[in-house]
């Protein structure tokens, strides 16, 4: 067969990549062909790696001698709900280190589930001239003594982004390291912080830095502070307020709403802690231009709440706690017809009965008002088969559903059948359907409809279902683009994880914790699967003082070509070839 | 007639064009301000005094076919009228790169070698559209690539990792300490098989790695009675769960695990020992081909000294009497029936407010 002569100009490649940007397209182009993959490689300028350990900092600086922007993930999801035990890993001091020496040029660092000494911080603050963005998202194992480093070195600085993250607060005073001749700041989100920031140099900062979209301050900015700080930044279009909360004082609130009536560009708002209600009309004025709402951390509840989104007619993303009610969520459903949006978090998860009015009737009604929802995630305590049915069928477009019943394993209240009818017509319902968590009384079935019907889903989130190792068989055999599934408290065991052993290399990674796969299983895999580093996670002790076959306490599987790490805490053992 | 009356009556004979000879040999006049859109064409004008006759003819790269400049005359002769809004732009420019792959390829091709940048970023837009989404496969299908990647160059195989002169050096320490544990294991007179109950299950899980197409189907009886056993002890475990508030005393399943006889120093040191053994054998992948050239060379001798000093110390853990060490610490530690956990993650609730044992 005559092979066709390649039409692409092969001289134009790199400028055409210029216009590819998104990491799956820039991986796609690098696969094509050896002259693509070295063009590729040589005009790559951001990289993404969703697991620190895929990969070492070495073979991405070989492979990708002009990057800019490296963004790095460290620990599995499940770690945000403690189920990976301290010292894990995910620490990232080697990558700063070898990134440092390798590119003096590199502007953007992010990272999400790390542990980021002090260290780190300062060899970023040393290392990179141009250096730009920070993001460090849900991190730990930094104070304010790294932060004072970026402040005072990192002149170009434009984005500084703690999100979630834990940091050691000694000293409030770091924000005045950053030098009074620094004016480039966009971006600062110091919600997470504990303790007091130096609110002088605070507001001097703001003051000088004409370009700062995006404030979120933390719960100690007090709020007859907050008026001073938004006169000073009339062009903000994010921002996170601290502490809401103090007794109504008329001039406070006259204060803070001429100020917010200035911020005629925001869109987002967070922060809310402690609201007092008295005060929220003062941020009436801008709620008609807000995209983005996050009252996640604000106890407001009842009609101040419904007030308050229901003005928010332009409103895509809604973050918010059940105390929004079903009938709060009627009138969100009602007043909000752009939302894509929507999480609703426990105020009381804890708690025996439920405190508020939230149904599965609220999901119901947005699912219906809303039609270009694409992305949910709803705590509730009860459901039925019946509602899902109906939200699966009204909401094409979405792209990312969680729904989390809080008592483990309830069944349909009405029927008290198990929900695999209902989430077998959400994976049939949602072709575009790429993250998925599961909740409630679910048999295998449920499994054979996502393995049938969820083709696109990327990442599956399972706990307390299933009945058996065809659970798991289904997910892994039939849902194509799996790259994250975790699981934890189902009776999913070898023999549909030995049989899939392939599929693993095709994924990102898998974790199983309190489920029935053995340690021998454990040993046979990462014997005979190279490419995959097997972690066992056993706070027990050592794995293999035990009889073989009994359960591993906790697994974590991930593809790599770094070959084992060596940075394992005593209770985590890799299994591979010779160890077995 | 004067030439201002000629210039009235006939608009078109004051025109001037310019000699464009395209890369068929064909020569044709174009006129001036089209063609001068180009600053390739404009640069032969203005700076070497090519296109004034028939004779000094511009000749165009080879990059741009005659078919290829016909479409791009199109395009400078509607974006060069100066009077037309953005939005009439930007609507011609859509519709003029709606046409076939391979003309989209010539045409980029094309409007580069003639540097006319405007439309090189339309074109190769256009281009990158096309590409987007796509899969490797379908990439090269539609613009006829090689498939001339090998698997390993796709992967970047664990080869790469011998480039680390440490784990070099010390791949070929562990070569030589295995093949001379080898040696030993000849000599001895190897230990009895295993249960051999053990082995059917291991070959039927061998046979499900080989892919054995018939292992499907693998309800067990065993696994329901497991599961249901499990419920049970699930439905006790949340409810008894004590709410912790601090992160750090969170640790309930470890406490909850270290109800054991085991010493915690020596378990934590018996974690570590075996974490050196496994780290020693790991390094040694079987997979990696390590070269028995000299490569002492490349390392310089403040590293090489504190590569021979780690190599000393795996040495020594090598050396030290495996089997017999194992069976001293298993008479130390008890003996005992694992339970079966249940890990209702903690009750410790981070500030953000992250959920403990749901799955989000």
């Amino acid at each position: 067969m005559l092979r066709k002569a390649s039409s692409f100009p092969e001289e134009m490649l790199e400028h055409v990549l210029s216009f590819i940007t998104s990491d799956k397209d820039r991986n796609a182009v690098s696969l094509v062909c050896k002259s693509w993959y070295e063009i590729e490689r040589w005009c790559r300028k951001r990289i993404f790696v969703g697991n620190c350990y895929a990969v070492r900092p070495e073979m991405v600086i070989r492979r990708f001698p002009e990057l800019r922007s490296v963004e790095l993930k460290g620990k599995p999801h499940f770690a945000d709900f403690d189920l990976v035990p301290d010292g894990w890993g995910g620490c990232v001091y080697p990558w700063i280190a070898a990134l440092a020496t390798a590119y003096p040029l590199l502007e953007e660092i992010k990272l999400k589930r790390m542990v980021v000494s002090d260290e780190s911080l300062e060899v970023i603050a040393k290392s990179f001239k141009n250096f730009k963005v920070l993001v460090l998202s849900s991190c730990e194992g930094f104070s304010t003594d790294g932060l004072a480093a970026v402040a005072a070195n990192c002149r170009n600085l434009r984005g500084l982004d703690l999100r979630e993250s834990e940091v050691d607060d000694p000293s409030g005073q770091w924000l005045s390291r950053f030098p009074d001749s620094f004016t480039s700041l966009a971006s600062l989100n110091i919600s997470c912080l504990g303790a007091e920031v130096s609110f002088s140099a605070l507001e001097r900062l703001v003051g000088r830095c004409p370009d700062l979209k995006s404030l979120r301050l933390n719960h100690a900015v007090p709020l007859d502070k907050l008026a001073n700080l938004l006169r000073g930044a009339p062009q903000l279009v994010e921002l996170g307020t601290g502490a809401y909360s103090a007794e109504l004082q008329p001039d406070v609130f006259s204060n803070l709403a001429g100020a917010f009536s200035g911020c005629k560009e925001l869109r987002s708002l967070s922060g809310f802690w402690n609201v007092f209600p008295g005060y929220l009309p003062a941020v009436y004025p801008v709620c008609s231009g807000l995209t983005s709402l996050n009252l996640r951390d604000a106890n407001i509840q009842g009609a101040d709440l419904i007030k308050l989104v229901s003005q928010c007619r332009s409103l895509q993303r809604l973050w918010v706690l059940d105390y929004i009610e079903d009938i709060g969520l009627e009138e969100l459903a009602a007043c909000c017809k752009d939302l894509t949006e929507l999480r609703v978090f426990p105020s009381d998860p804890y708690g025996a009965e439920p405190n508020v009015s939230l149904t599965e009737r609220g999901l119901v009604s947005v699912s219906e008002g809303c039609p270009k929802l694409q992305s949910v995630l709803y705590f509730c305590r009860q459901m039925t088969n019946a509602a899902l049915v109906t939200i699966a069928k009204n909401s094409p477009r979405m792209t990312c559903f969680r729904l989390c019943i809080i008592e483990p394993r309830a069944p349909d209240y009405q029927t008290l059948q198990p929900l695999d009818l209902g989430f077998g017509a959400i994976v049939e319902n949602y072709k575009d359907l790429r993250r998925l968590s599961l909740s409630g009384l679910l048999t295998d079935r449920v499994f054979e409809y996502i393995g049938t019907y969820a083709k696109k889903l990327e990442m599956l989130s399972v706990a307390f279902a299933g009945d058996s190792d065809m659970g798991l068989h289904h997910v892994l055999s039939g849902c194509a683009k799996l790259c994250k599934l975790e699981i934890r408290d189902c009776p999913f065991g070898d023999n549909a994880l030995l049989a899939n052993a392939a599929k693993l290399e095709t994924m990102r990674s898998l974790w199983m914790s309190s489920c029935s796969v053995s340690f021998r299983a454990c040993k046979l895999l990462g014997q005979k699967m190279p490419r995959l580093n097997v972690e066992v996670i056993d706070e027990r002790g050592p794995p293999d003082l035990r009889p073989e076959n009994c359960p591993v306490e906790k697994l974590y599987i991930y593809r790599t070509i770094a070959g084992p790490r060596f940075d394992m805490p005593g209770f985590v053992w890799t299994m591979n070839g010779d160890s077995v | 007639m004067s030439e201002v009356d000629m210039a009235v009556i006939k608009p078109e004979m004051m025109k001037s064009y310019i000699w464009i000879q395209t890369s068929d040999g064909a020569i044709q006049q174009v006129e001036q301000e089209v063609a001068m859109f180009c600053p390739m064409i404009c640069q032969e004008v203005i700076h070497k005094g090519m296109g004034s006759s028939k004779n000094c003819a511009v000749s165009l790269p080879q990059r741009v076919s005659p078919a290829m400049f016909s479409l791009i005359l199109d395009y400078c002769r509607f974006h060069q009228v100066p009077g037309r809004s953005n939005k009439e732009r930007k609507s011609f420019d859509e519709k003029f790169v709606r046409m076939d792959t391979k003309r989209l390829c010539e045409l980029t091709s094309a409007a580069d070698s003639l540097q006319l940048k405007p439309l090189v970023d339309l074109t190769s837009r256009a281009l990158a559209r096309i590409i987007e989404g796509k899969t490797p496969e379908e990439i090269r299908e539609i613009f006829h690539l090689p498939d001339d990647l090998t698997e390993e160059e796709k992967l970047e195989p664990l080869k790469n990792t011998t480039d680390d002169p440490r784990i070099r050096l010390l791949n070929r320490l562990y070569a030589k300490k295995r093949k001379e544990l080898k040696e030993r294991e000849k000599l001895k007179d190897v230990e009895a098989e295993e249960d051999h109950v053990d082995d059917r299950s291991v070959d039927d899980l061998l046979s499900f790695i080989n892919g054995g197409e018939d292992s499907k189907g693998i309800k067990t009886s065993k696994n329901k009675k497991k599961h249901r056993k499990r419920k049970d002890l699930q439905k006790c475990a949340p409810s008894n769960e004590a709410i912790e508030t601090h992160k750090k005393e969170s640790n309930t399943v470890s406490s909850l695990c270290h109800n054991v006889g085991v010493d915690q120093k020596l378990k934590s040191s018996l974690g570590e020992t075996l974490k050196l053994q496994d780290a020693a054998d790991e390094v040694f992948a079987p997979t990696v081909e390590f070269d028995d050239v000299d490569i002492d060379d490349e390392i310089d001798p403040a590293l090489k000294e504190e590569i021979d000093r780690e190599v000393e110390d795996f040495a020594r853990i090598l050396n030290s009497d495996w089997p017999e060490r194992m069976q001293e610490l298993l008479s130390l530690g008890q003996e005992r029936r694992p339970t079966h956990l249940s890990v209702n993650g903690n009750g410790a609730l981070k500030g953000h407010g992250s959920m403990p044992s749901f799955p989000l």
